[in-house]
C-alpha cells in the first residue's frame, strides 16, 4: 500500500531517517484514500519532511500513524475547498505501468497549466481554454504614450519576431508600440524564469503557436509529455496569479500584487474555484468526472490519497510540499560520493585514481605530517570540486556536509579546557537536532498551540533522547533555564526559542502525556525531569546517602559523633553526589526539607542539610502512636489475664 | 524528681553545681541549634528546647534565668560541638513556653503579682524569665499540702520560713525563688486558703 505505517518517537513525533529535515506541520487534518475517508485517520497532525508525508494520529498515534514517501509520489494536487468541504492536497503515487500514466499525467497537467480561469467544466477532455488571456501572455510592455501594461500577443515569437510582424495597438490609448519595445518585455521575461523552464516555456511558446486556437490541448500535452513526468512543480507560464484581496489576476513572477501590494503566496497554487471543479470529491456535479477518473485509476495503480486540511495551512503545505519535490532531497541518500574525494582514512570511495600515490608508506613526524598534507590536499581538491559549479555541489553536498562538520570538532578539539568537551557535544546534538521546530514549520492558520504543542514534543524528545542523554547527564533533573540555554545552544544560534515560548511548551508535557514533567519548586523555581521521577523516590536516595555518611567518617575530625548522626550536607556536596546543578540539588533539599526528611544548620560553613533527628510532632502521628500504646497495653492485659494466648 | 539538692543560691542560675545533666540526645546534634524552617519540624523543635531548658532547670533548681547570660550557659551553647543558640531564638523557645504557661517573662511595669512587683522591677528590663517547672498552682499545691501535714493551719508562717526554716528542709519549695512563692501564696490568698499581710521585708502568711 501507499500508506505506511512509521515508527514514532517518544514524544509521538516520527521518526525521521537521516538526513530527513522537517519542512511543515499542520495539525487538525484527515486522511482519504480515493474518495473515501479513512476512518481512524480522521484527526491528527501532519509532518512534511524532505523525503516523506506523515500523518500522526491524535487519539491513537501508535496505531494509526501512516507516512508516505515522496520519492514514490507522482504527482499532487490542490484543492482550495468549497463551502463546506475542507481544502486537500491529493497525492498521487507512482503507477506500476508507466506507459498508461502518460496521457493522465499529461491531460491532468494541461488542466492544471490552465487552472486558473473560472470556467465550470464538465470533463477535462473537452475543455477548451478561454480566448481570455492565454497562456503566453505572461510578458507584458508598458506603453511609453500612456504607460499601461499591455500583454505581449500570445503569437508574438520574439526569435521570429522582424519589423513586417503585426503588432496590437495599447488597449488604453491605441498607439501602436515598436518592434523593439515588444521584444525587449518578451526576452526579459523569457530570461527571468530559471534556466530549466526558459527552454520548456519557450518550447512551449512555439508549439502553442504553431497550433491554432483549434486544438491547443493536444499539442501543449505533447509538450509537457516531452519534458516527462516530474515536471509538476515547475512553475507553468501561463498561470496568471490572483490576488487573494483583489482578485486582481497578477503577473506569475511577481510577489505582491500589483494592485493592492498584498503578498502573492505562490505562482502556482490555483486559487480560484475552478480547481475545485476538477478534483472535489463531494459536490455531485464533477464527482462524476473525479470518479471515474479514480477508479480508472485504481485499476493499474494504487489510490491516491488525500490529506484534508480542516484547520487550514494548506497553501504553505503545497507550497512546501512542491518545493521538497522539486528537491528531491532523498537522492542524496543514495548519492554518488564526490569525484576524487578520497580521503586517507576513507577508503569507501571505490576506484578513485590517486589513492596509490598517497598511499606511500612513510614512518615517524613525516609520515604523520605527510598524512596531513595529504588530507589537506584531499580537502581542497573536495572543496575545490564541490564549488565549481553547482551540479557538483549537489553530487557532492554529504561530502561538504561531513568535512564542514568534521572542522567544527576539530576546532572545538583544539580549544582544549573543559568546555571542550561540551562544546563538542552541543555541536553533536545541534547536528542531531536538525529536526528542529520552528515557527515557520508550523501551520500559521490554525493557532500558536500547534508550535507549541511541536515545540514541547521536540524538548521531550532533546530531553529523553538516549544518545545525548541531556536528562541523565544532568542526574535526571534540570532547571528550566540550564535546559532553555542548552537548547538554544543546540539550536546553533538560529531560530531561537523565547523563553516565553519555551516555557509555555514546556507547561505543554502534562497535556501530551509526554514523558518528562515540568516541576516548580516552592521558589518558583522550574525543573524539568523525567515523569518517573516523583519526590518520594528523589527523598529515598537523598537519605540513603545520608545514611551512608554514618559508615564513613567524614575527611576531618568533627566534634559531634557522627556515628550517630552522619553529618551535613552543602548543596554543592549533594550536585557533585547526584550530578544535579547547585540550583537544582539546592532546591532538592529544600523539598526533602519540606517534607520534614531533613532539616538544616545554618553555621559558618554555610547551609548544611542533616537527615532529621529533630522529629516531627505530627499530630496525627501521635495519636496513631498513642492508640497503639493502648492497643498494646490491652493486649497485655487481657494475656495476663490469660482471656488470650 | 531529686530532692537531695543542696540549697543552691537563689540567683546563680548559671553556675549549675550538681553534677552531670544528662543532656538529650539532641543537645549533641548540630542542627538542634539552628532554627527550623519548616513548621513541623520547628514545632519538634521548640518542644524538644522546652523539655531540655525544663529539665535542666529542674535539675539545677533554677527558677529564673536572664538570656544574656544563660546563652553563654552549657545550656544553650554546646562547647564540645562549638554549636549555641542565638539569644533570638531563646527568646522564641521561652515565647513558646510562656504560651504553654511554662515561662514567665518579667518586665518592669507589667504588674504581675501585685505584691512583688517593685522588686521584680530591680531585675534587668525584660532579661529575665521565670522557668515554671512547676507551675504556681502546682506550688501552691505543695505548700498547702506541707502545711496540712505538719499541722499548721491557722498559725502564721514568714516567707522567710517557708523557703530557708529548718522545717522546710527536704520540701521542694526549700529554697525557691520569693517572687515565684509569692505568685503561688497568691493564689492561695484567690482562693481564701491563706492572707499575706505585714511589710516588704518580713511578710507573713496566715493559712486557714
Amino acid at each position: 500500500m501507499f500508506l505506511k505505517h512509521i515508527d514514532l518517537t517518544t514524544a509521538l513525533r516520527p521518526s525521521y531517517l537521516p538526513d530527513e529535515v522537517l519542512l511543515f506541520v499542520q495539525d487538525n487534518v484527515g486522511l482519504y484514500e480515493g474518495k473515501f475517508k479513512l476512518p481512524n485517520q480522521q484527526n491528527g497532525q501532519v509532518y512534511l519532511t524532505s523525503h516523506r508525508i506523515c500523518y500522526v494520529d491524535k487519539d491513537e498515534p501508535r496505531k494509526y500513524s501512516a507516512a508516505l514517501n515522496l520519492k514514490e509520489v507522482d504527482r499532487y494536487e490542490f484543492y482550495a475547498g468549497f463551502l463546506k468541504s475542507s481544502a486537500k492536497i491529493t497525492i498521487v503515487p507512482k503507477p506500476l505501468k508507466r506507459s498508461t500514466l502518460h496521457n493522465r499525467v499529461v491531460s491532468n497537467t494541461g488542466v492544471n497549466s490552465r487552472g486558473s480561469t473560472p470556467s465550470p467544466a464538465p470533463s477535462d477532455n473537452a475543455y477548451t481554454p478561454p480566448s481570455g488571456p492565454p497562456s503566453m501572455t505572461a510578458a507584458t510592455w508598458v506603453c511609453t504614450i500612456c504607460s499601461f501594461s499591455n500583454p505581449v500577443p500570445s503569437n508574438f515569437d520574439p526569435t521570429t519576431a522582424n519589423a513586417h510582424t503585426p503588432l496590437p495597438p495599447c488597449l488604453a490609448c491605441g498607439i501602436k508600440p515598436t518592434l523593439s519595445q515588444v521584444l525587449k518585455a518578451a526576452i526579459s521575461t523569457a530570461s527571468n524564469r530559471p534556466a530549466a523552464t526558459t527552454n520548456t516555456s519557450q518550447s512551449g511558446i512555439s508549439s502553442q503557436e504553431i497550433s491554432s486556437t483549434a486544438a491547443p490541448q493536444s499539442s501543449d500535452l505533447l509538450t509537457f509529455d516531452t519534458r516527462t513526468g516530474g515536471g509538476q512543480g515547475k512553475p507553468d507560464a501561463g498561470v496568471s496569479f490572483h490576488c487573494p484581496r483583489c482578485t486582481f489576476s497578477n503577473h506569475p513572477s511577481l510577489l505582491s500584487c500589483e494592485m493592492c501590494g498584498a503578498p502573492l503566496l505562490s505562482q502556482n497554487i490555483p486559487s480560484s474555484i475552478s480547481s475545485s471543479e476538477y478534483i472535489r470529491t463531494q459536490s455531485p456535479g464533477p464527482v462524476k468526472d473525479s470518479n471515474s477518473k479514480t477508479s480508472q485509476g485504481g485499476t493499474d495503480f494504487a489510490e491516491s490519497v488525500k490529506i484534508s486540511f480542516r484547520g487550514g495551512g494548506e497553501k504553505i503545505f503545497y507550497e512546501r510540499l512542491k518545493s521538497a519535490m522539486t528537491q528531491r532531497k532523498w537522492l542524496l541518500q543514495d548519492a554518488p560520493p564526490a569525484p576524487k574525494s578520497n580521503r586517507a582514512m576513507d577508503d569507501s570511495s571505490p576506484g578513485s585514481p590517486s589513492t596509490p600515490v598517497q598511499k606511500t608508506k612513510t614512518a615517524g613526524i613525516a609520515g604523520l605530517e605527510q598524512l596531513g598534507l595529504n588530507m589537506r590536499k584531499n580537502n581542497e581538491i573536495l572543496i575545490g570540486s564541490a564549488f565549481e559549479d553547482l551540479e557538483a555541489l549537489m553530487a557532492s553536498a554529504k561530502e561538504v556536509v561531513a568535512l564542514a562538520e568534521r572542522f567544527a570538532q576539530q576546532v572545538n578539539g583544539a580549544s582544549g579546557d573543559v568546555t571542550s568537551k561540551d562544546n563538542s557535544i552541543l555541536a553533536e546534538s545541534a547536528h542531531q537536532l536538525g529536526l528542529i521546530t520552528t515557527k515557520d514549520i508550523v501551520g500559521g492558520g490554525s493557532s500558536e498551540s500547534l508550535y507549541f504543542s511541536e515545540l514541547a514534543r521536540n524538548l521531550a524528545e532533546f530531553l529523553t533522547d538516549d544518545s545525548r542523554g541531556v536528562l541523565k547527564r544532568a542526574g535526571g533533573i534540570l532547571t528550566l533555564v540550564e535546559l532553555w540555554a542548552m537548547f538554544n545552544r543546540a539550536r546553533g544560534g538560529v531560530e531561537l526559542v523565547s523563553p516565553m515560548d519555551f516555557e509555555k511548551a514546556a507547561q505543554m508535557w502534562e497535556g501530551l502525556k509526554l514523558p518528562v514533567r515540568l516541576r516548580k519548586f516552592r521558589s518558583g523555581v522550574m525543573v524539568v525531569q523525567a515523569r518517573d521521577r516523583t519526590d518520594d523516590a528523589t527523598i529515598k536516595s537523598i537519605l540513603a546517602w545520608l545514611q551512608d555518611l554514618h559508615e564513613f567518617p567524614p575527611d576531618r575530625d568533627v566534634a559531634w559523633d557522627w556515628r550517630e548522626f552522619g553529618r551535613g550536607v552543602t548543596a554543592q556536596e549533594a550536585a557533585e553526589r547526584f550530578g544535579w546543578s547547585l540550583g537544582v540539588a539546592e532546591e532538592e533539599l529544600l523539598m526533602a526539607e519540606e517534607h520534614g526528611a531533613l532539616c538544616r544548620e545554618e553555621g559558618l560553613e554555610g547551609l548544611k542539610f542533616w537527615k532529621n533527628y529533630i522529629g516531627s510532632t505530627d499530630p496525627a502521628l501521635l495519636q496513631k502512636k498513642e492508640a497503639q500504646e493502648q492497643a498494646d497495653a490491652l493486649i497485655q492485659r487481657l494475656k495476663e489475664t490469660g482471656l488470650i494466648g | 524528681m531529686a530532692t537531695t539538692t543542696t540549697s543552691p543560691p537563689p540567683q546563680s542560675q548559671s553556675q549549675p553545681s550538681s553534677p552531670s545533666f544528662p543532656f538529650p540526645r539532641e543537645y549533641f546534634f548540630p542542627a538542634f541549634f539552628t532554627r527550623q524552617t519548616n513548621i513541623t519540624i520547628h514545632h519538634a523543635q521548640l518542644t524538644k528546647w522546652s523539655a531540655l531548658i525544663l529539665a535542666y532547670a529542674r535539675h539545677h533548681r533554677l527558677f529564673r534565668i536572664t538570656i544574656s547570660a544563660a546563652a553563654e550557659s552549657d545550656l544553650f551553647f554546646n562547647r564540645g560541638i562549638d554549636r549555641r543558640l542565638n539569644p533570638p531564638d531563646i527568646r522564641e523557645v521561652l515565647d513558646f513556653m510562656r504560651k504553654d504557661g511554662r515561662a514567665e517573662f518579667l518586665r518592669p511595669g507589667e504588674g504581675n503579682g501585685a505584691a512583688d512587683a517593685s522588686s521584680s522591677a530591680a531585675a534587668s528590663g525584660g532579661d529575665v524569665v521565670f522557668l515554671y517547672w512547676r507551675k504556681p498552682e502546682e506550688w501552691a499545691a505543695l505548700v498547702e499540702a506541707f502545711v496540712e501535714e505538719t499541722a499548721q493551719k491557722g498559725s502564721v508562717l514568714t516567707v522567710y520560713e517557708l523557703t530557708e526554716g529548718e522545717n522546710t528542709r527536704g520540701t521542694e519549695f526549700h529554697g525557691m525563688d520569693n517572687q515565684v512563692l509569692m505568685k503561688a501564696l497568691n493564689i492561695l490568698v484567690k482562693r481564701g486558703k491563706a492572707q499575706i499581710f505585714g511589710s516588704e521585708d518580713s511578710l507573713g502568711v496566715k493559712f486557714f
